[in-house]
């Protein structure tokens, strides 16, 4: 069991990789999980499809300059070390 | 040639020696820490040449000895020891301001303000939750009250000691089997922070998904998370005192244990008030809070038998 910290990390990068490359056009508004279709009524809860529709564009928002950054260092640290 | 590289390496290693005195390399033995737990050395009251505690005297702090190193009469070391001697206590007063940006220390000192008392009753419910009747905890104008005076309080102080000595009873169980190794214990220790993290991190995405408006913080959730260890240490002592069956018996009733625990403990802070106290509420989102909780309640006896069937043969 050599779940280790560090390969939670690099799971970590993968999964928010993985979420800031899904694109906005081209796939997330085919399947219906755009941005702007996902507005219901304003007084009630927001389903679990909102809320993560929600996540995925501030994810998007967010957490792309981070990105280039820490992968950058992932890479450096990954070609240096193995 | 000689004397050209020398003498400027003699200047150069003065000015070094100046800058920073801490780094200079002595060839008599380096006065170490008396206590290997203070991290500077405690220069404060300014007593001159005699800075550095050669021995520990039973008030904490050494002052000069009689029988000083030689090289602490020079002046320039004076002025150093003066000078590294205000820098460590600048850098000290530094970490305690801002050390509560990073680290909520006056948050975590609510969760380990236990006494034994607590203590007993706290591990006694986490074995045997059944005849519990009141779940609720109590509140004080709005504060929660701390985990001495209510036992359905969570604190922290369990968890982090059951995680410890989960980490040297898998020593004790890999060292039964020849299995044993330093590095492994530093493998086991990570290996279970990460799972831990990981079910924390999972918990909080689903509760964000399922937009609960709820008083659980991250810490909360951490002190229920670190529960289960107490099941996992039961279960791996007795499979090492009584082999497997044992291990199976004892983990698969701390299982169950833990399982009703928590539903009863977060059926309170995830549920709406009303769907709580037990009435059957209709609706898809209390039927989605009651799903979340039995799977957050569920996750745990699968951890346990996850981070321990590998140390009992």
């Amino acid at each position: 069991m050599a779940f280790t910290l560090y390969s939670l990390l690099q799971a970590a990068l993968l999964c928010v990789n993985a979420i800031a490359v899904l694109h906005e056009e081209r796939f997330l508004k085919n399947i219906g999980w755009g941005t702007d279709q996902g507005i219901g009524g304003f007084g009630e809860e927001p389903g679990i499809k909102s809320q993560l529709m929600n996540l995925i564009r501030s994810v998007r928002t967010v957490m792309r300059v981070p990105l280039i950054i820490v992968n950058s260092i992932a890479i450096v640290l990954l070609l240096l070390f193995g | 040639m000689q004397p050209g590289p020398g003498g400027g390496g003699a200047a150069a290693g003065s000015a070094r020696h100046r800058k920073w005195p801490m780094k200079r390399r002595v060839p008599v033995a380096e006065p170490s820490l008396a206590d290997p737990h203070q991290l500077f050395h405690d220069t404060s009251s300014a007593h001159g040449p005699g800075g550095y505690p050669v021995h520990r005297t039973p008030g904490g702090l050494g002052y000069a000895s009689p029988s000083q190193p030689a090289f602490l009469a020079d002046p320039v070391s004076n002025m150093a020891v003066a000078y590294g001697s205000s820098l460590a206590a600048h850098g000290k007063e530094l970490v305690d301001r801002n050390i509560d940006r990073f680290i909520p220390v006056t948050k975590l000192k609510y969760y380990f303000a236990v006494d034994t008392v607590y203590v007993g009753k706290k591990l006694g419910l986490l074995v045997f939750p059944y005849l519990h009747q009141d779940w609720e905890v109590q509140y004080q104008q709005d504060v929660p009250v701390a985990p001495r005076f209510d036992i359905n309080a969570p604190d922290l102080y369990i968890p982090a000691m059951a995680f410890i000595t989960y980490i040297l009873v898998a020593g004790l169980a890999l060292g039964t089997q020849d299995r044993f190794s330093p590095d492994l214990l530093g493998l086991q220790a990570s290996s279970a922070l990460a799972w831990l993290t990981v079910e924390v991190l999972a918990i909080l995405l689903s509760l964000y998904l399922v937009t609960v408006n709820t008083d659980l913080t991250t810490i909360d959730l951490l002190a229920f998370s670190g529960y289960k260890y107490v099941g996992m240490i039961g279960g791996v002592v007795t499979g090492l005192l009584f082999g497997r069956t044992g291990y199976y018996l004892v983990l698969g009733w701390c299982c169950v244990a833990i399982f009703v625990f928590m539903i009863r403990t977060l059926r309170l802070k995830i549920l709406s008030e009303v769907a709580a106290e037990g009435v059957l509420v209709r609706g898809a989102r209390n039927q989605l809070r009651m799903y979340l909780t039995m799977a957050i309640a569920a996750a745990q006896p699968l951890f346990m038998y996850w981070l321990t069937f590998h140390l009992v043969r």
